[in-house]
This record gives C-alpha cells, structure tokens and sequence, in this order.
C-alpha cells in the first residue's frame, strides 16, 4: 500500500494562501482610493491650518460649519432641488418608458435621440441652459423679459430675486434661478432613467396586464396597481441613484448658476467646494464631507436593503 | 479559515497603516537642486586652432505657474495677450540664461491656480518655482505657509530700492513678510464715454444721481458695473470696495477683525440701491460671466469702474458719436482715449473723503518646496529689469510698473498712462482685504450681503445685516 506524501509545509501554505494573493492587489487598490481617503478626511476634520502647519481643533470645525448662515441655506437648497429633482424625473421618464414600450414606430431612434442629453457633460449642459436665459442676449431673453408675458417687469432668471419664504427661513418657493437648475438637471438625467424604466416595464408580462384589462382595469389602475408595483424595485433603485447623484453634482451649477444669484441655486455640494477649494478652508469643508458621506451611506444602504429584499422575494 | 484569519489579519494591518500614513503629516520641503555653477558664456571669438569641442551642460528645468499658455495662438482667446507675451519671453529668458536654466511654464485657470498651490503645498506636491501671484492671495498664502518670504534676499537686490512702496506695501503679510515680488499695480478707476459724461465724471453721489436720472431718460445706463455674487464673491474686489471706500467705509478694523456696520458702509450701501431701483445699472450687472462689459462696449452705460488693466478685454467698441473701434484688440480701448471718447476718472466720493478704490498687485513668488530656488531668484532678477518689467506691465500685467525706472519708460508716457497716474493719484486706493486674514472667506460672505441689500431684499435692515455678517465672520477669530 502507497501512501501519498502529504504537501511540504511551505507548498501547502502558498496552496492555503493563493486566495489571498489573488485579492491583495485589489485590496491594497481599495485601501488606496477608498479607505485612506476617508480616513484622511475624519483627521482634516479636526484640524485647522495655522502658518506653523495644521493645528488639532476637536470638533471647532462641525461648530464653525453650524453657525455658518449658508449651512443651514444650503440644506434647505439641498432638499428642494433633490425633491424637485427626483419627482419631476421619475415622472417625465416613466412616461416616456411608458410610451416607447408601447411599441411605436422609430422606438429605436426616439432611444437614441433620447439618449443626447445623458452623453452631454455638465458643464456644456449649464452652458447651454444659461445661453437660454442670458439677459438680454439669451434666445428666451425676449421671451422671458416681455412685461406682458411677465408682469410687471418680465423675468431675467439669473437675476432675478427670490420669493419671499412661505415658512420661516426655509428657502420655499424656488427662485427661478433654482427653477431652471431643476429642469436643466431633470432634462440631462431624464434619458438614463427612462432607459432603466423601460427595461423593467418591458419585463412585465404582457398576459397580465391583458388580464387587468379584460376584468374591466382602466389604463390608470393597470398602471397605479399592476405595472408600478412590479416594477418597483427599479423605480426605487432609479430613485437613490438620482438622489446620489444630485446630491454630490456640483457641474451643473458651477456652469450655469455659480451658486448664485446671491445664494439662491447654493446646495451642499456646491457650499462643500466653496468652502474647501474657493475659501481653502480645508478643514471645515472636511467636516462638511463627512456630514454628507453620512447622508450618502443612508442612501447607499437603502439601495442594498432594497437590493437584498428583491433577492429574497424572487 | 486559515484563509480568513490572514485575511483578517492583513486587511487589519493596513487599515492600521492607512490611518498611521493619514495621520502623518504632509510633507514640507523638497530637496533644492544645486544647479549648474555657471552659465555658459556666448561665444566671443572663433577659436584660432580647433579644439575639441567642450561639453555644454544640459540647463536645468525650472517650472512656473502663469495663468498663459504660449502654446495657445488662439487671437480670440481671453488670455491671447498673455500667451503672447510668454511666446515672446520665454525664449528671451532660455537664451539669456542658456546652458543654466530652461524655462518651462505649466498653464493654470486664473481662478483655480492660487486653491491649487495651497493644495499642493500642504500636500508636500510638486511645486512650480515660481508662481505668479495677485496681491490678494497674500493673507491667504500668510495664512496657509504657502510661499517663502523674500525679504532678506530682495532687500540685497539692486532692483529693490526702485520698487514703487505702494506696490512692495501690497505683497507684504501683516507679519511684514515679504510673499511676492510686484511686477505691476492695477488700481482701479471710472472708465467713461466723454459724450456720455461730457462735463466729467461727477465728483458726488448727489451729481452722480442727478446726471443719472438725465441719461435715463435719454434709455442710456449712468453705469455698468460686475455686481455679480460668482467666483466666491468678486464683485467685492470691483465695484463693490470702490464704492464703500469712496464714502470712507471699508470691511476691517485694521486688527483682523470684520467691521461693515458702519454708518459710511451704510451710505455707500443705501447710494447702490438707489442706482439700481432706478435702473440707472443695466440688470445684467449681476449676471456674471463679465456681462456687464457688454454696456460699456456699445456705449449704452455711461460709465465702467474697473481695474486699469480691464481695457485689455473691452472691444470691439462703438461710441455714442457712433464712430466704431473695432480692431478687435485691447488698442480699441488705447485709440477711443487717444480720439478722447474715452477718458478714465476717479470715482464719486463723499465731501471729506477721497475716491477710493481697491488696488492689486501681480508680482512673482516662490513657493514653499520649490525645488530650484536659485533659478527662481535669477528669473525675478531678469524680470526685474526696466525693459522686462515694461513688457510684463504693457503686456499681460496692465496697471502700472512696479519699478519706480519703468515708469519713464517710453511705452509709459501715452495718454492713456498719463490719465491713469492723474486718476490714481487722485483716488485713495487700498488692497479691499486690508487686515482680514480670510480674505476668501470674507469676500463672500461680504458680496452676499450686499447683493441681498441692493438687490435681493432692498427693504431689509441693513445695519442688521451688517452685524449679522461680521459677527459671522469673526466667530472664526
């Protein structure tokens, strides 16, 4: 009878640790990009820089950060254009699903045309939009700036002052400046959604649809009770990744609205930049990072949640 | 699980390293190169026998951060007379120092490059050896350890006792470190149409007003200005200074400290928001993306306070008269003064007070952990001459030569000039920043209030509002 020699201790080791190896370099890569930063970040956050080099602050930089006027302005921006945002994309892309899964003709040139505004930067995106409104010489200007259209004295977007707030301090209504920002940005992320909708849509059965029809449903109910909830998932994933991606865009504003007029198009993200990049308060927007990297992790944990619930229902 | 114990212990391990290296502090000085010890010299004579042929030392790089590009030959880009002044230098510079240094510029956005070098500098990053640098970046740079102080060595420099004091005053940290080396001055003054203004420019706001309401009523704008809250609040460092300071107002006490409620500031605030609730401003002065210049240009607005060297991008132009400058060039601002059009002027201001009027440098700087020193110091030498200072002023700079010698030079006694030294010499002119220490920070918050107060709520208190932005400020004391 032959025995088989068992591995020599340091083949047997390699064996034991090849899987390792194989993962090493992406972890390190991840360690790089992803975890030092971010360490990083909580350390710049409690420091501040004086001209002998960083000093530690403890928590000064999140006090400074809370008593700043435009923190507090800048979430209430924040929650107004995300809102606005999401809804008025959902609803303009799930139309549009809606009607191209109907089977027109051209579906697949609508899709394409569809597309433009997703393959536009930002940047050309707010350059484009401001050339609409410029006073002036914008090509809507004569539109916009018509006393009679707009009384009483027409309306220049870029300049034009905000409303009144209806409650408090909270900046509601929307400037028009903040108007156009929303539809520029509900007009560039209209196609990614649609597509993504259209996809689900086109995973409903058709038979029970039929079915709803036939049993007397109007096209609303075959809608509101059939097709919303099956493609749910999607719609709930098409959602947070608007919202992510709105929350941490600051492109868009940078070309069109520069924050401005006054504060009136200013979000998180855009104040975030300001105060790092344009104020050099590196510190203080670290803090700000943080803040905002919290509100991102909610998010991205409804995302997984609601991945996982999906998993477990199918 | 053997697997996932060194995994577990692995992924520990660098996470520990990862803090450990997010902890460390940045790096701070880069080695300086020794350079080359000599230049090589142009040759004199043709070597009577041959001789084998000496070794010509490779010149060294040296890096530096303009906000041109000589690469870019574009006649419509925004900084062409820039790019052509570096196509035009550069070369000059390798030849005089050949065989020693090689110049070699790394083109940066005007209104990214100062947060880029901070960055830079407290990540122990490459550095450029020099940078040019605007005066308002001086508290800022302080504040950060950004740039070298150049005192001890400019004071050794010949060029130094013929630095104009005002402009040397404008590179200088409240500590009297010396950050930057002035090339130029750019005070501001009152661009105006002669037929628009053809008495002058009012000396009060009360006159002011008053030929205001005239020109409106002929559909002319009395004045166009940048107003506009972007680019973190420049419209202060425009107009916005120009105003509170001509009624003896500004935005500091002189020790760090923001002070804005003042009953001058008050003045001056409550005189812009009669200018624009009259409409004697066109409503695109708070459009940004220099909008307002359109108004000057087709001679609809009267009136454009600006810095001295704004004139490089004004044109084409079009007089009242209707008669065309339109060779597409800074000359349409040079030939509509020299036809008498155009003529520059000092500001309204209060009885008591002169014009006032913020002031910038653009000087040179080194910055900390620049890796060629020696190189930077022969460069501000060699651009320190008259001839090179003169072509920095006329060219990209604008504003006024920093060496007291440049200032007669020639290229210096045009009417344009002589009407700028008559304007600045009337007006009071001060960096807008004066003792803040967060000059950034500052200037917005300072621009929102005001756009708020003149435009966005012009019934709301502004004494209150005042308060309300200094306190602000100076809880970061």
């Amino acid at each position: 009878m032959q025995h088989t020699k068992p591995p020599r201790k340091p083949l047997r080791f390699l064996r034991n640790s090849l899987p390792f190896w194989l993962i090493l370099p992406t972890v390190i890569f991840l360690f790089v990009v992803q975890v030092y930063p971010a360490l990083y970040t909580v350390w710049l956050s409690l420091q501040e820089r004086q001209p002998s080099g960083w000093t530690f602050v403890g928590l000064k930089n999140f006090d400074r950060l809370f008593n700043m006027s435009i923190f507090g302005e800048s979430a209430g921006h924040t929650i107004i254009f995300l809102v606005s945002h999401v809804i008025l994309t959902m609803v303009g892309a799930f139309i549009i699903a809606f009607l191209l899964s109907r089977k027109i003709r051209f579906t697949g040139f609508y899709i394409t045309v569809l597309f433009i505004p997703w393959i536009i930067a930002q940047i050309i995106v707010g350059l484009v939009f401001r050339l609409l409104v410029a006073p002036d010489y914008g090509l809507l200007a004569g539109l916009l700036q018509n006393p009679d259209l707009f009384p009483p004295n027409g309306l220049s977007v870029l300049t034009a002052s905000r409303p009144l707030p209806w409650f408090g301090e909270f900046p509601f209504p929307p400037s028009p400046a903040m108007i156009l920002l929303i539809i520029a940005s509900t007009w560039r992320a209209i196609p990614f959604v649609t597509l993504l909708l259209l996809g689900a849509i086109e995973m409903v059965p058709g038979e029970v649809l039929e079915s709803a029809m036939i049993d007397g449903a109007s096209l609303w109910q075959s809608i509101r009770y059939i097709m919303i909830p099956l493609i749910l998932p999607t719609i709930i994933v098409s959602i947070l990744s608007l919202t992510l991606n709105a929350m941490n865009g600051v492109g868009l504003i940078f070309s069109l609205t520069d924050g401005g007029p006054g504060t009136s198009t200013n979000i998180l993200s855009f104040t975030l930049y300001t105060i790092g990049w344009g104020q050099l308060q590196f510190g203080r927007a670290a803090a700000l990072a943080l803040i905002m990297a919290v509100i991102n992790w909610i998010l991205i944990a409804g995302i997984l949640r609601n991945n996982s619930s999906e998993g477990e229902t199918n | 699980m053997k697997f996932t114990s060194s995994l577990g212990r692995m992924i520990a391990l660098l996470l520990v390293a990862a803090l450990l290296a997010a902890c460390a502090p940045a790096a701070t000085e880069a080695p300086v190169v020794e350079a080359p010890t000599e230049a090589v010299a142009a040759p004199t004579e043709a070597p009577a026998t041959e001789v084998p042929p000496t070794e010509v030392p490779e010149p060294v790089d040296f890096t530096t951060w303009f906000e041109f590009d000589e690469k870019n030959e574009d006649p419509a880009a925004d900084g062409r007379v820039g790019n052509e002044y570096l196509r035009n230098t550069i070369p000059q510079f390798n030849e005089a120092f050949a065989g020693k240094w090689n110049w070699v510029n790394q083109p940066k956005a005007y209104d990214k490059m100062e947060t880029e070098l901070v960055a830079a500098v407290q990540a122990g990053a490459e550095v450029p050896d020099i940078y040019e640098m605007l005066s308002d970046s001086v508290n800022a740079f302080a504040q950060n350890g950004t740039v070298q102080d150049l005192r001890e060595w400019a004071e050794a420099q010949p060029w130094f006792a013929d630095l104009d004091p005002s402009a040397l005053k404008a590179c200088t940290a409240p500590d009297g470190a010396l950050l930057c080396i002035p090339m130029t001055q750019r005070p501001q003054a009152v661009y105006v149409w002669t037929d628009r203004y053809p008495n002058g420019f009012p000396k009060t706001p009360e006159d002011f007003l008053t030929q205001a309401e005239a020109l409106k009523a002929e559909g002319k704008y009395a004045i166009t200005f940048y107003g506009s809250t972007e680019k973190g609040g420049s419209g202060i460092n425009r107009a916005m200074f120009t105003t509170l300071s001509s009624f003896g107002g500004g935005l500091d006490d002189g020790n760090g400290n923001m002070l804005l409620n003042t009953p001058e500031n008050i003045a001056a605030i409550e005189f812009l928001r009669e200018i624009v609730a009259k409409g004697y401003a066109p409503e695109a002065v708070f459009a940004g993306k220099f909008q307002e210049e359109e108004y000057f240009k087709d001679s609809s607005a009267g009136a454009f306070p600006t810095g001295l060297n704004g004139y490089l991008y004004l044109f084409p132009l079009t007089a009242p008269n209707g008669t065309p400058y339109d060779t597409n060039t800074s000359q349409d601002f040079l030939n509509a003064l020299e036809a008498g059009d155009i003529y520059l002027s000092p500001f309204v201001s209060v009885e008591g007070v002169q014009p006032g009027c913020n002031t910038t440098a653009t000087g040179l700087a080194i910055p900390v952990g620049a890796k060629n020193v020696e190189a930077a110091h022969d460069f501000i030498s060699w651009v320190m001459t008259p001839e090179q200072n003169a072509n920095y002023v006329v060219g990209p700079g604008g504003g006024l030569p920093a060496l007291k010698t440049t200032q007669s030079d020639p290229r210096f006694q045009s009417t344009f000039y002589q009407q700028a030294s008559e304007t600045i010499g009337a007006s009071a002119c001060r960096p807008w920043y004066g003792s803040l220490l967060r000059p950034a920070e500052a200037k917005e918050l300072v621009m929102n209030t005001i756009y708020k107060l003149i435009k966005e709520d012009p019934t709301a208190d502004i004494a209150a509002e005042l308060t309300k932005t200094q306190e602000e400020y100076n809880q970061g004391n």
